[in-house]
């Protein structure tokens, strides 16, 4: 709970979205912020795994 | 031959005069007790399909009328998606505008067979919940037969999110009460969402009920009208060109021309339940004085356009139900209390 | 779901039971107008109204002053009344859908 990250025992990889090409890229710490196909260097964060409740109204 | 005015009349009516609407006579509703509307109320039904119903209510007060289309409208329940779980919604479809739309989907389900849930935050059980899920993953469409088209229905599959892929999931013992056929979206051919290659929908959907006073997806009806019975009488007779004219100024059905022996054409009223009211009579000023164009103030003209969950003859009398039900709540409580 | 309090029925140098505002939770225009037009026919009944104070806030307050009698007998009357009201339509629609 003192981390502010996840990082639990499974560490998944960071997966981010190209700008362009919508291709996801796994980027590590560190890692120059680029798309692998495209040379993009805009990414986007993909959506979260938590449940969202709505009303429908 | 002159006609006698249809003003002479001693019933009231309401006379729609060119700049007001006048009443002939005082409309008794002074001595309005329930043994002369025992006596004088009728009903007598026009139409009764799967989704609409026509009836005519005679010699029934405006109070009652109004009473059981306000009922219809806010205190007749229905089933509806309530809460949206959304897992995944990597479309561009908005969360909160999808669960929007999600919630004015109206379900076959019948209300009857539901109870309220007691409050929001309980735990749906299956006697006041219906779950649904609705998967769907937008694909590329690899088959080779279209592959010349541009367009998008044979670009992708799942491109289109109607409400058909909304899937029923029975909880408890809902699967021996019900049949998929009986809960489940009206209509199969709503348009939810729309996506792309690479989109998906993981949402659950738990619909519950609750009536129109609390949120209009709830109200049965698309919509409930009434209206005052028109009545048309001709005070002399038009004949030729300005009876042609005066058929023109209503609407299909009200007025007809009838030929002659002698070649003249001569109009007279068809129907005048069809009249809309427009007194288009009044715009042309040699024919203005042949009609005068009349509302029968005790009979109504009922509509209920279901909207598909109940038939409209069981949303009327849920609605008298209703009524009756409140006013025996009201009674039990003042003879508690004293 | 709908309770009813009654309110002040005051009236200087009236007895108090002839005179009543009573006040619906949960109720609005669709019963206050159908009780009003049904309470306001009774003989014994001097004035009837009703009112909904303030849209927001779902309460209805009806008021009845009667000659002589108490008003919430007539108010309990009224509801009777519309409750028979009710019965008829119903018999006569289930009459005429049954018959057509």
């Amino acid at each position: 709970m003192s981390e502010g990250s996840s990082k639990e025992p499974q560490k998944t990889p960071m997966v981010y979205i190209c700008g362009e090409c919508h291709n996801e890229n796994e980027i590590r710490p560190r890692d120059p912020i680029r798309c692998r196909e495209c040379g993009y260097r805009i990414m986007y964060k993909k959506r979260t795994k938590k449940l969202v409740v709505f009303d429908a109204r | 031959m002159t006609m006698e005015s249809p003003l002479a009349e001693q019933k009231p009516r309401i006379v729609l005069q060119e700049y007001k609407l006048a009443q002939t006579a005082p409309i008794a509703k002074d001595h309005f007790t329930v043994k002369s509307f025992k006596k004088s109320f009728k009903i007598v039904i026009i139409r009764n399909e799967q989704n609409e119903m026509e009836f005519d209510m005679i010699g029934i007060h405006p109070f009652l009328v109004n009473a059981f289309r306000r009922l219809i409208l806010s205190d007749v329940p229905t089933m509806s998606i309530e809460k949206v779980y959304i897992s995944n919604n990597t479309s561009v479809i908005q969360d909160e505008v999808l669960a929007h739309r999600l919630g004015l989907v109206p379900l076959k389900a019948d209300p009857r067979l539901f109870d309220y849930k007691e409050d929001a935050s309980a735990e749906s059980n299956e006697n006041d919940s219906l779950e649904f899920e609705l998967k769907i993953k937008c694909t590329y469409n690899k088959e080779a037969n279209k592959k010349d088209s541009s367009r998008a229905e044979d670009m992708y599959k799942n491109n289109n999110v109607y409400s058909r892929h909304i899937k029923w999931l029975p909880v408890g013992n809902q699967k021996e009460r019900f049949k998929e056929s009986e809960v489940g979206p009206i209509d199969d051919n709503i348009l939810l969402a729309k996506m792309r290659p690479g989109h998906e929908l993981d949402l659950k959907l738990v619909a519950v009920k609750g009536c129109g006073r609390d949120h209009a997806k709830f109200s049965p009806v698309a919509t409930v009208f009434y209206r005052l019975l028109p009545d048309v009488k001709l005070t002399r007779p038009v004949e030729g060109e300005a009876a042609l004219r005066l058929q023109s100024c209503f609407s299909p059905g009200v007025i007809g021309i009838r030929h002659e022996k002698d070649g003249k054409r001569v109009a007279y009223v068809d129907n005048a339940r069809y009249d809309t009211c427009s007194r288009n009579a009044f715009r042309h000023d040699d024919i203005k004085d042949a009609v005068v164009a009349t509302k029968i103030p005790d009979h109504f003209v009922f509509t209920i356009e279901s909207v598909g969950a109940l038939r409209p003859d069981v949303i009327f009398t849920e609605a008298i139900t209703i009524l009756k039900n409140k006013c025996a709540a009201l009674l039990e409580e003042l003879e508690s209390t004293g | 779901m709908n309770c009813c309090f009654k309110l002040s029925g005051t009236e200087v140098g009236k007895d108090n039971d002839k005179s009543k505002t009573f006040v619906f939770q949960d109720e609005g225009h669709t019963l206050g107008n159908a009780l009003r037009c049904v309470i306001s026919n009774y003989p014994d009944v001097q004035f009837c109204g009703y009112t909904v104070p303030h849209p927001a806030e779902s309460k209805m307050h009806f008021r009845i002053q009667t000659y002589n009698g108490k008003a919430i007998e007539a108010l309990k009357k009224g509801l009777e009344d519309l409750m028979q009201l009710c019965d008829i339509t119903l018999d006569k629609f289930n009459h005429e859908l049954a018959s057509s």
